[in-house]
């Protein structure tokens, strides 16, 4: 039993159950010091009930076997404190208290031996070290300020600061990178590299399989609560064993290329000298010339914050201050939704990021989208929900679905059903803002496959897709690269992927080219 | 206590004041001669009170305005803060949203009962004029909390997704907006009724909207008192009964509410 | 910190407006009297030389402009006018009604707020429990109930079946202080109310920050439990409950005028239902302006003092 010795924390049999179903079951886990080991899988398959299980918190009402056993500084028996990185960091601090305080609270009990008077300077001591370990410079600042003034990369590595304040020999980290972009992934990868390499165990609970190849030394590869595969990271990318791992693996590679160059002649859709701003006065976007073709996929890319959304908002008529033109057909389109007609309504459509927020909770998701064939396209209320059916049916939604309120679908689900909401106008043009950000890889996959299949089928459909995701961005024929607000590069994908000019389009590469070859130290 | 219990014990607890005040009117004979003030027995079941007259007919005749008054006002109020808080929330012209909201915001500073006094002091108003004035003081923070709840709804993405699919702007603003804010709206509801019976009767307490001698349980307590010595049934009835009632409201609407909350909670997957 | 500075600057500028809106309103009452406003005023004895020093004395010969802006400038100098039935100064009313209000309302204030933050604490810890329980219904009842109905029963119980106490302060005049007697019920009964919605509040503010996710969190980290609810929970509980404070300043002042014309007791109150009653138009406008301001202040101060214990979002001014 010489290597139970070795490991800080273990699960053996795990079976957590809620109202008689196991959300989680026959886990095994042994988490080594310095190692990484990360828990993969679809949203609901368990990595997160497991994840928690090292931290001893269960949902509520959960019926829980099994042994999760923790060891304090290599003594078995005494549980070791275990870090928590959860997805949201924000959610954690307490917004009414300063970062000082936050972290004193930790530092406190383990200054409570020493004499009173040394107490306040030791405990200093250790938060300022914590908060160096942690990557978070200029500490004076810092400490003086509330949670909701930092940005969300200093959040999480202040609960990363606590969690290594704590002398935490686990941390566990839950969904580190989901939505974010490259660039910041690559720096949270190197972060939590950082941590291993000072010997502290990290558990990573993530469906973004670049960040596990590049970060991960074993994998464990859950499925509705069961781990279907385990092993070393390098064993399981070249050779899985398990069905389900080479469909994980394979969805995230396989992702389609767009086809050959389309558009020629007159773009469906053109915009001229856009300047966008926001609250009247600052400008946030500048766009001086980008044109959609008929039938052409047009991806644009650019970080959070660089003005994408908006660009795609001044298209859809739903950020009116913006000066310049936007041209359908060559015909000006008014600034404004309302003053736009059905028809032009009906000619650019727009998909939003979060799907659950842009129906109506209160009404059943087909008559939601047939509403679009009455109002746009002045159809019978009979032909528009037979339409509407059919065309849920062609992206993946089943007819028991459709008849139910969004709150009983899943995130996916409503994607396409918002998909299928904005086809139903017969669109020019769609636009796809994130559509697929905060999707788990495997509906991801399916929301990508469903975007492939329009620009193929339908002729006359022009797509962009807003994205800060460099895979999605393989789907479009053509990438414009947006940088704080300026339109920095565009030109064929092919191009722009392979030798790609502006040093802001080629450092976006670089990082995703890192993240995804797993390039390790 | 389970809320199931609660309710039960918010429906015993104003069911007496309730049914006295809508169907007492209609159980009271004719008004017997008047009898000495403030005497006990004489075939008065509850003595009789600061003219004589009987005070279990007093109490029979008394809920009505109260109840009647308070509804009248809550109702009132609504019918101008929705449409207001409504129009806000939707509207993209900052000035019409100002415009709208903001003599809410100098009138919520007003004290309510200083507003009704004051206007009492000149216009001397009668039960109308009253339920229009304490209408009056609750529309503001009304529209307040309506506007919150329906600009929650307004900014989510669900109102751009309808504009995008041509929707007009009545079916955005009653079919999505205002069924989005009818939770709160209920929610709020309860509180302001029990808000209005007190204001209500507070007011009747000190005169306003009412005659002296008129039949109201606020007045009954107000006139009787000073018999408080040798008569005490002609105070402690009707103050019961209106301790019963705005109880009685609070505690319904309290636990109607709390099992909304968790019906809502149990239904999501 | 521009965003707090640009916060004061537009809330004192809302406090200025709302103060203006009061003097405006006040005003525009008297005009609102049907027909001629002396003839109105001097309601059931129409003798006409009472009509005469009536018009004389509200100046009401000049037009409403005019009158506004004496009567305005004369709230600038603290002149606040005349009774019309007395033909003192509406100062000297205030001057003699301030001792027994401000008694009252110190006594109310100084007790509400340990109270309040009490019971609601007392009952957050022991949350689900019986305590709770009790606390949580007892608070949610007397909440509703209007001030003059529990009044006369607590006069009724605790001064004429027990007497415990003296049923009202008559007789005792404005000093009040040398009976304490007298006050233990008029305090209780305008605690009532205030009391009751600030734990509530505060019991609430209290359950929903322990069952936080950064709560969860400090008590994973081994926080102390005491740590975690004084100094993690209480914060987070206190801002509501201060704008709760505000408010509870327009239940204070109806509260207040049930329980002084209750208890007999000569304050503030008092003279603005006399004033009423009489009709006496300077007098309640006077009344009117001062309470009017004084809420606006305290309604100012509280939002002030709210935004300044959450940092994280800007009250709305």
């Amino acid at each position: 039993m010489s290597d139970v010795t070795d490991s800080v924390a273990e699960i053996r049999d795990l079976r957590v159950e809620i109202d008689g179903r196991a959300i989680v079951d026959g886990v095994r886990l042994r988490v080594l010091p310095g190692k990484v080991t990360a828990l993969v899988g679809a949203s609901g398959s368990g990595k997160t009930t497991t994840g928690l299980a090292l931290l001893g918190e269960y949902p509520p009402g959960a019926r829980v076997t099994g042994e999760v056993r923790r060891t304090a500084h290599g003594t078995v028996g005494s549980d070791g404190p275990v870090g928590y990185v959860p997805q949201h960091p924000a959610a954690v601090l307490n917004p009414a208290r300063r970062v000082s305080a936050l972290l004193d609270d930790i530092a406190r009990p383990q200054v409570r031996h020493l004499p009173r008077a040394q107490r306040r300077t030791t405990a200093r001591a250790l938060v300022l070290r914590a908060l160096s370990d942690a990557q978070l410079p200029d500490a004076e600042a810092l400490l003086r300020r509330y949670p909701h003034q930092l940005s969300g990369g200093q959040q999480q590595r202040v609960v990363l600061a606590q969690a290594l304040l704590l002398g935490a020999r686990v941390i566990v980290a839950d969904e580190p990178t989901t939505g974010q972009d490259a660039l910041t992934k690559s720096r949270v990868v190197e972060q939590l590299k950082a941590v291993a390499a000072r010997g502290i165990a990290i558990v990573l609970l993530s469906h973004d399989l670049d960040v596990v190849r590049a970060l991960a030394d074993e994998v464990l590869v859950m499925r509705a609560g069961r781990v279907v595969e385990s092993g070393p990271v390098e064993r399981l990318w070249t050779a899985p064993r398990h069905e389900w791992t080479r469909r994980l693996l394979d969805e995230q590679r396989a992702v389609p290329q767009g086809g050959a160059d389309v558009g020629s002649g007159r773009p469906v859709l053109e915009v001229r000298d856009l300047t966008a701003v926001h609250d009247r006065r600052t400008a946030v976007l500048h766009a001086p010339r980008l044109a959609l073709h008929a039938g052409e996929c047009l991806a644009v890319v650019g970080r959070s914050g660089s003005g994408k959304t908006t660009l795609a908002r001044c298209l859809a008529g739903l950020h009116r201050d913006h000066d310049g033109e936007i041209l359908l057909d060559g015909a000006p389109l008014p600034r404004s939704l309302r003053r736009r007609g059905r028809a032009q309504l009906a000619a650019v459509q727009y998909v939003f990021q979060d799907a659950r927020a842009a129906f109506d909770e209160h009404r059943p998701v087909l008559h939601q989208v047939a509403r679009t064939a009455v109002r746009l396209r002045g159809a019978e209320e009979r032909a528009a929900t037979d339409e509407a059916s059919a065309t849920l049916h062609r992206l993946g939604l089943p007819e028991a679905l459709a008849h139910r309120r969004p709150g009983e679908l899943s995130g996916g689900e409503l994607q396409r059903a918002a998909l299928a909401r904005a086809l139903l106008a017969h669109p020019r043009v769609l636009i796809c803002d994130e559509v697929t950000s905060g999707l788990d890889t495997v509906t991801r996959r399916g929301i990508l496959d469903v975007l492939a299949g329009l620009v193929g089928e339908a002729e006359d459909l022009s797509l962009v897709l807003i994205t800060h995701d460099l895979d999605t961005a393989r789907l479009a024929h053509r990438i414009a690269v947006l940088d704080t607000g300026e339109l920095v590069e565009q030109g064929p994908a092919q191009r722009v992927l392979t030798e790609p000019r502006h040093p802001f389009t080629v450092s976006l590469m670089e990082t995703t080219e890192r993240l995804e070859a797993g390039t390790r130290t | 206590m389970t809320t199931r219990r609660r309710f039960a014990l918010g429906l015993g607890v104003i069911v007496v004041p309730l049914v006295l005040a809508l169907l007492g009117p209609l159980l009271t004979g004719e008004p017997g001669p008047r009898a000495t003030s403030f005497t006990l027995g004489g075939g008065h079941w509850l003595g009789t009170d600061f003219v004589g007259r009987d005070v279990w007919q007093q109490v029979l005749l008394g809920g009505r305005t109260v109840v009647v008054t308070a509804l009248a006002a809550t109702a009132l109020a609504y019918l101008v803060a929705v449409p207001v808080a409504l129009m806000s929330a939707l509207t993209r012209v900052r000035w019409l949203e100002e415009l709208l909201m903001r003599p809410l915001d100098v009138l919520l500073a007003v004290p309510s009962l200083l507003l009704i006094l004051l206007v009492a002091s000149v216009l001397a108003p009668g039960a109308v004029g009253l339920a229009l004035l304490v209408a009056l003081v609750n529309v503001p923070d009304a529209a307040r909390i309506v506007r919150a709840a329906a600009g929650e709804a307004a900014a989510r993405p669900a109102v751009e997704a309808l504009r995008m699919q041509g929707e007009s702007r009545w079916r955005i603003a009653v079919g999505y907006v205002g069924r989005s804010a009818l939770r709160t709206l209920a929610a709020d509801a309860g509180i302001r009724l029990t808000g209005v019976l007190y204001l209500v009767s507070t007011a009747a307490f000190l005169g306003v909207g009412v005659a002296p001698d008129a039949a109201d349980w606020a007045v009954m307590v107000d006139r009787n008192r000073t018999g408080l010595f040798v008569q005490p049934w002609a105070v402690v009835v009707p103050a019961l009964l209106i301790v019963a009632l705005t109880t009685g409201t609070n505690l319904l609407f309290d636990a109607a509410l709390e099992k909304n909350q968790t019906d809502k909670r149990g239904r999501r997957p | 910190m521009s965003g707090l500075r640009s916060f004061v600057a537009r809330r004192l500028l809302l406090g200025a407006l709302q103060t203006v809106a009061v003097v405006l309103l006040v005003f525009a009452l008297t005009e609102a009297l049907p027909g001629d406003a002396a003839v109105a005023l001097a309601g059931d004895q129409p003798d006409p030389a009472r009509i005469a020093a009536i018009r004389e004395a509200m100046d009401l010969d000049r037009p409403a402009y005019e009158r506004l802006a004496g009567w305005a400038t004369g709230l600038l100098h603290g002149d606040l006018g005349t009774s019309l039935t007395s033909g003192r100064p509406v100062a000297h009313y205030i001057a003699d009604g301030f001792g027994p209000t401000l008694l009252l309302a110190t006594l109310t204030l100084a007790l509400l707020v340990p109270i309040g933050f009490g019971l609601g604490v007392l009952a957050a810890r022991h949350e689900g429990r019986l305590v709770d329980r009790l606390v949580s219904s007892v608070t949610l009842a007397v909440y509703a109930v209007p001030e003059f109905a529990l009044g006369v029963l607590l006069v009724t119980v605790l001064a004429i079946k027990l007497a415990w106490l003296p049923p009202t302060a008559l007789g005792y005049g404005t000093d009040l202080l040398a009976h304490p007697a007298a006050l233990v019920l008029p305090v209780l009964v305008l605690l009532s109310r205030p009391v009751c919605s600030l734990s509530r509040l505060v019991r609430a503010g209290m359950v929903d920050a322990l069952a936080s996710p950064y709560a969860a969190h400090a008590r994973r980290y081994g926080v102390p439990g005491a740590r975690v609810r004084y100094t993690h929970a209480l914060p987070n509980a206190l801002a509501p409950a201060v704008q709760q404070l505000a408010r509870t300043v327009d239940w204070l002042l109806c509260g207040v005028i049930v329980v002084e014309a209750l208890f007999v007791i000569p304050g503030l109150g008092t003279v603005l239902l006399n004033a009423v009653a009489e009709r006496d138009v300077p007098v309640v406008q006077g009344l009117a302006v001062v309470f009017g301001v004084l809420t606006v202040v305290l309604n100012l101060g509280a939002d002030l003092v709210a935004h300044r214990l959450t940092p994280r979002a800007g009250v709305a001014a």
